[in-house]
């Protein structure tokens, strides 16, 4: 490669206060998140810097029923970081929540007085119109996919978003599912899901598009996964030759994101040995920094690598920052109810609410009343057998068997 | 006043043995499970986990050689008998069981004066204990499903897929233990309810006289059959 290559991107990077060191060792960190060996480090560097002179990748971020947090967890840095450079490597022609509002090309100053000739492809809908056209893009899906009140929980620019949804899936080269919400419906799908969202896996699949659909669980979306993706599908290459699809699990989330669990790499986890505990907020346990397990932490059963990546920058995570695991980075993106709200909540407790006959139960109800009733009926059934006579050795034996007596009594 | 005699016949002393083993892995790992499941008091969890791994691999190997055993040792075909022929036949339905079905559901109810005729065990009896065999299978897969070491193995992430993931593996998992303590308190009650001569016998091995049957399971010297 070309010294002038280097130049334009690192005079970008310089730009924005970031060195050559700097930018060196994000990509050893993203070539760990990636599970490659270092030696991949220049190979990604290399990538990097050849896609800061070409066109750049057209992007598509369409928000569902969402919170826009996982927007605000990409746009977390109160500086630009050397993510930020990389994910400026992609295109957002549409991008609701930060473009401003815009309509048609009435709304272009001095088109109206006729000064200005139309030009829609200068509009939002005008952007996402040609996209569609050439296709090819990635879109990066926020939120859940709401199809209730026959599509009108979720109305954009006077449509219903699942009017306009399976077009711009469809002719996607692939769709990055961020945040919970939109890889199994999330908070907006927890139980009674009037909206009926759904994860737009689930959603494609309903209506029949094949577009891969990569997963990036957890609420909001951790940005450092998100740039780990944008360099595996677009520098890499690895959409076209099928490889990211082969790196993905049961649940469409990279397994080398998701592949071990919260418990696992843990700095509380000797707690959890020890059986030293946490039992109440504000108690002296607390304050030691004991294990969460007894409050309710889902890291046992939740996989992700938040202990090693962390949020904010490398700041913290949740379990360090003091607040048991809720389990948002579970996923089941094709099983309805499965989202990791109906699965965790109650968040405090050890197991999930089991809905039953129109209410919920604990397990732990559920199984203490399965063993009162048990204990009750052997009770009263006791009682019987003292008052039948039957404890000193049960009844007289039978000489024959009823049905052989109605046969006639013996053969 | 109508005791069967217990012989040693009935339980060779391997199956007191495994019996022991069963009754001791039982409750070790239904007081771990439970402690895993919440830890009541502080301090144990280390133990509680080890405890509940060691007592998983001595129950699934103590029921899998009291299954292979079954077709090597001979136990008694009667209560009250010490006439003997392959285990794993006095445990699977016998001539001696058919048509006892409702006549032991209408004994327990209180619908039926006398005592129904059986094997070697009784129709419910044996219903009761050939279920706890896939019981305990099914709930050491839904162990392993949830077990760090094995949870990633296909054969048993595919299972925890199925219901629905990892947590909703672990409340089967805890309600399977549920079904145990029923059917352990169930089973206590019943063999012990008309006397005590059956723990006499499956846990000190000891004798007692009573009734005698004969290989039918019809009364010993009764009428002929």
């Amino acid at each position: 490669m070309a010294h002038g290559n280097h130049d334009a991107l690192y005079s970008q990077l310089a730009a924005r206060g970031v060195t050559r060191r700097d930018f060196l060792k994000f990509c050893g960190s993203i070539a760990t998140l990636m599970g490659l060996a270092e030696t991949a480090i220049p190979q990604i560097a290399a990538a990097v810097e050849a896609a800061a002179l070409t066109p750049r990748a057209p992007a598509l971020w369409i928000n569902g029923g969402a919170c826009t947090g996982c927007t605000e967890s990409m746009a977390q840095g109160m500086t630009p970081d050397v993510a930020t450079v990389v994910l400026d490597l992609l295109s957002l022609n549409y991008f609701e929540t930060v473009m401003m509002a815009q309509g048609g090309p009435e709304m272009i100053p001095g088109y109206q007085e006729g000064v200005v000739e139309a030009k829609p492809e200068l509009t939002a809908e005008g952007a996402i119109k040609t996209m569609l056209e050439e296709g090819g893009y990635i879109l990066i899906f926020e939120g859940t996919v709401m199809t209730g009140f026959g599509g009108n929980a979720l109305r954009i620019a006077g449509k219903s978003q699942t009017e306009e949804l399976p077009e711009i899936c469809k002719n996607a080269a692939a769709i990055v599912a961020v945040g919970s919400c939109a890889v199994d419906g999330g908070w907006v799908a927890a139980r009674p899901n009037p909206a009926e969202g759904k994860g737009i896996q689930q959603f494609c699949k309903d209506e029949g598009i094949a577009t891969p659909v990569i997963n990036l669980p957890t609420c909001p979306v951790n940005p450092e996964w998100v740039v780990a993706m944008v360099i595996d599908v677009l520098l890499l290459g690895q959409l076209e030759s099928g490889a990211i699809l082969d790196k993905l699990d049961d649940f469409g989330r990279p397994s080398l994101i998701f592949g071990q669990t919260i418990h696992d790499n843990c700095p509380r986890r000797g707690h959890f040995e020890n059986g030293e505990f946490v039992y109440e907020f504000g108690s002296a346990e607390e304050a030691k920094g004991y294990c969460l397990y007894a409050v309710g932490c889902k890291g046992p059963q939740t996989f992700t690598n938040c202990p090693i990546v962390r949020w904010n920058d490398g700041a913290s995570w949740c379990v360090e920052s003091g607040a048991p695991c809720i389990g948002c980075g579970n996923a089941n993106p094709l099983s309805p109810g499965g989202n990791w709200v109906d699965v965790g909540a109650p968040f405090l407790n050890r197991m999930p609410d089991l809905p039953i006959a129109g209410t919920t139960f604990q397990p732990s109800t559920i199984g203490a009343a399965v063993g009162a009733v048990a204990a009750g009926a052997l009770l009263v059934h006791g009682i019987g057998m003292k008052v039948a006579g039957r404890m000193d050795g049960g009844a007289p034996y039978e000489d024959v068997r009823a049905h052989d007596r109605k046969k006639g009594g013996g053969k | 006043m109508a005791h069967p005699a217990h012989y040693r016949e009935a339980h060779p002393m391997v199956f007191v043995l495994t019996h022991w083993i069963n009754l001791i892995a039982m409750v070790s790992l239904a007081f771990s499970g439970f402690y895993i499941h919440y830890p009541f008091f502080a301090g144990f969890m280390g133990v509680a986990r080890g405890m509940h791994f060691f007592f998983m691999f001595v129950l699934i190997i103590n029921l899998t050689f009291r299954i292979i055993a079954a077709f090597f040792v001979k136990s008694a075909v009667s209560l009250g008998s010490r006439e003997v022929d392959t285990d794993i036949k006095n445990w699977l339905p016998q001539k001696a069981n058919r048509h006892q079905f409702l006549a032991w559901i209408k004994y327990y109810l209180f619908m039926k004066k006398d005592h129904p005729l059986g094997a070697k065990y009784g129709v419910l009896q044996k219903i009761a204990y050939i279920a706890t065999v896939p019981l305990t299978f099914v709930m050491a897969y839904t162990g392993f499903s949830i077990w760090g070491p094995t949870m990633d193995w296909s054969f048993f992430s595919a299972g925890a897929g199925w219901v629905g993931g990892y947590m909703y593996m672990r409340v089967i998992h805890y309600f399977l233990m549920w079904v145990f303590i029923v059917f352990t308190a169930i089973h206590a009650y019943l063999a012990n309810v008309e006397g005590f001569a059956p723990s006499g016998l499956i846990f000190a091995w000891k004798e007692s006289e009573g009734l005698h049957f004969d290989k039918e399971g019809n009364p010993a010297g009764g009428k002929a059959h």
